[in-house]
């Protein structure tokens, strides 16, 4: 599409100048508007300022990060997911269904629904390697045969938890909330994967230039097994962390992720064609969203206006980095 | 890949594969008619088959207008919420006199003007991929819409809306003959005006279409305003037949429409396809739907199928393709 864009990308060196510059912009943004977020929270509410809140938006954020995470991989890769919701659907309903309050059949059906959320992964992978449509196609067209096999399990959020499941949600360690903890752990094991093995180097390369990858002998099939695998693995701990925060399973799969993983990616400077941005600005607009969110509800602003308002968010972000890529190119 | 000893069977594969291409649904949706009639008891009743073709209606409406976007490489996700917000507009105006259409039209037609002309303008000019644009546009105008209705619209629609979404003359429903007419304007303007013509230029070719002096962004610009003024008319037909609104009025018709519309032989890489195809396409996926109801399975297997019906059709254009 620009050649002279591509001609440019082709040597390192300007492709890693141009990675850092948007990315760090990114973040720098990020931190700005998550600071002039507090400050405005701490203006309009004694409440906002207590640790209790703080610790409420991370709770909050904890479920969204894992699927975003998932999302800025595949995004990376110059893919998309829209899956998530149904996995998640599926995973959640599986999960408190079959358990159903026992004990002993709570790991086991862990271990079941992060197999299956790997699977639901692999399955979109593999089908969008056969096929060579655009993902966006397999995966809502996967999404659609998971949705409605979690509709013909049940229509009802069913089953339950045992005592003590919820302490993934809410228990701490070291004042530290344990699933946030995770999902830390999480973007630290995928940022690894991304900046210092071959298999990173590969994901990026591919979604940079998926034709001049596979000319260079990029185990094209390998990165989008991985890719697509990672984010259904990923959309199956959301799945185990709502359970957990909330007693049970959603099967609807009316919880919006597929949207909500993208806006933090977005803001974290990582464009929808792939090839280039990091974890950390998708991790930092998480938090960024769900302050946003938080400020909002204290500011007695509607669920409403809050889908609005994360709608033009996206817009916006999408919008000024075109236009900063543009020049740069 | 091509060897002398592969040339008889390709000249083979041609034909088979380009007969599948051009000919393929119709001759599925005869055969899947034929099949239900004989297997499915009560598909053939008269009062089913006009069902399927009422339901059709709606959805046909709509994958005109998304044909439209596709063939320029583009999608629209956010017809299912112009769908909706058309339909709350079409009861907040007097139910009581038929002359409240002319006010429910020009305000939904307005709406779907401007959500077109953003959708195009992210699209065009900010360069945002068309999924996350539409999308976008898509989560804000549902918003807009839930923070007027204050989360539950109310009202009915004036009667006129309702016979035209939902009776029938001759046993021929009425949002049919709008559906054919509409059909018969944006064929006509797609396979017999220059600006169709454009169309599949930008679709097949943007670089080739600029160069030959062609306005890419004016012509994709355009594909998206109609989609979405299609959509707006595609929802005040889908509430004449449902009758009563809600928030979530066309629900499920931006997948369905995309399927539909893919089914239909319509490229996702843009340039390919006709609109016939793509309306036998709404037609098909219809009837799949009814024939599922009427074996029995329940609603929600709506959504395996629909999944299924996707990945196959894909499988089997890329067959196809490959085999030319």
């Amino acid at each position: 599409m620009m050649s002279d864009g591509e001609a440019k990308r082709s040597q390192p060196e300007a492709l890693f100048w141009l990675l850092r510059r948007r990315t760090e912009t990114a973040i720098v943004m990020e931190i700005a508007l998550i600071a002039l977020l507090f400050i405005v929270g701490f203006l309009v509410s004694d409440d906002f300022r207590t640790i209790d809140n703080v610790v409420n938006i991370i709770e909050q954020s904890t479920g969204l990060a894992f699927v975003a995470l998932g999302q800025t991989v595949v995004i990376l890769s110059g893919g998309i997911d829209l899956s998530l919701d149904a996995t998640i659907a599926l995973t959640s309903s599986l999960l408190s269904g079959a358990v159903n309050g026992r004990a002993d059949l709570a790991a086991p059906m862990i271990a079941a629904v992060l197999a299956i959320g790997l699977t639901i992964g692999l399955v979109n992978g593999t089908l969008i390697l056969l096929l060579r449509v655009h993902p966006l196609i397999v995966t809502l067209a996967v999404a659609a045969i998971v949705q409605g096999s979690v509709l013909l399990y049940t229509l009802m959020p069913i089953g339950g938890m045992p005592d003590g499941f919820d302490q993934f949600a809410f228990g701490r360690v070291f004042n530290i909330p344990i699933g946030a903890g995770v999902a830390v752990l999480c973007f630290a094991g995928v940022a690894f994967v991304l900046g210092y093995t071959r298999l990173g180097r590969q994901i990026f390369a591919f979604g940079g230039e998926p034709d001049a990858a596979r000319l260079v002998g990029i185990p094209v099939s390998r990165v989008v097994l991985f890719v697509y695998g990672l984010s259904g693995l990923l959309a199956s701990l959301t799945g185990i962390y709502l359970v957990s925060r909330l007693g049970i399973g959603n099967p609807t799969g009316d919880t919006n992720f597929n949207l909500a993983s993208i806006t933090p990616v977005v803001l974290g400077g990582t464009p929808l064609t792939g090839g280039r941005g990091g974890v950390l600005g998708t991790l930092l607009g998480v938090f960024l969203v769900q302050t946003l969110n938080n400020v909002l509800n204290f500011l007695d602003v509607s669920t409403f206006y809050q889908w609005m308002i994360q709608g033009l968010i996206v817009i916006v972000a999408v919008s000024i980095f075109v236009e900063k890529r543009r020049r740069a190119a | 890949m091509s060897t002398a000893a592969s040339a008889k069977p390709k000249f083979h594969a041609y034909r088979v594969g380009e007969f599948v291409e051009r000919n393929g649904l119709p001759l599925f949706c005869a055969v899947l008619t034929v099949g239900a009639a004989l297997f499915a008891p009560g598909f053939r009743s008269p009062n089913n088959l006009q069902n399927v073709l009422t339901n059709a209606a709606p959805l046909g409406v709509v994958v005109l207008g998304q044909c439209l976007v596709i063939l320029v490489r583009g999608f629209d996700l956010s017809v299912a919420s112009v769908m909706a917000t058309a339909a709350v507009i079409a009861t907040s105006f007097d139910e009581t006199t038929d002359w409240s259409v002319i006010p429910i039209l020009g305000v939904s037609l307005l709406m779907a003007f401007v959500v077109g002309s953003v959708n195009g303008y992210l699209v065009t000019q900010r360069k945002v991929s068309p999924f996350l644009a539409t999308l976008a546009v898509m989560i804000v105008l549902q918003g807009i819409r839930f923070a007027w209705t204050k989360g539950a619209p109310s009202g009915r629609v004036p009667e006129l809306i309702r016979v035209i979404g939902s009776q029938a003359i001759y046993a021929v429903p009425i949002n049919l003959m709008l559906l054919v007419s509409l059909a018969t304007i944006v064929g006509i303007m797609l396979h017999r005006t220059a600006f169709g013509r454009k169309i599949y230029m930008v679709g097949g070719n943007p670089r080739a279409a600029e160069l030959v002096g062609i306005s890419v962004n004016w012509i994709t610009f355009s594909c998206y305003v109609l989609s979405s003024v299609l959509a707006a008319l595609g929802g005040l037909v889908l509430v004449g037949y449902v009758g009563s609104v809600d928030n979530w009025v066309g629900r499920g018709y931006e997948l369905n429409s995309i399927i539909a519309t893919v089914m239909g032989g319509v490229s996702l890489r843009g340039g390919r396809g006709t609109v016939f195809g793509a309306l036998v396409g709404a037609f098909v996926l219809t009837e799949i739907f009814n024939i599922a109801l009427l074996l029995g399975f329940p609603v929600q297997f709506q959504w395996v199928v629909k999944g299924v019906v996707i990945l196959l059709a894909v499988a089997v254009y890329l067959a196809a393709h490959r085999s030319r």
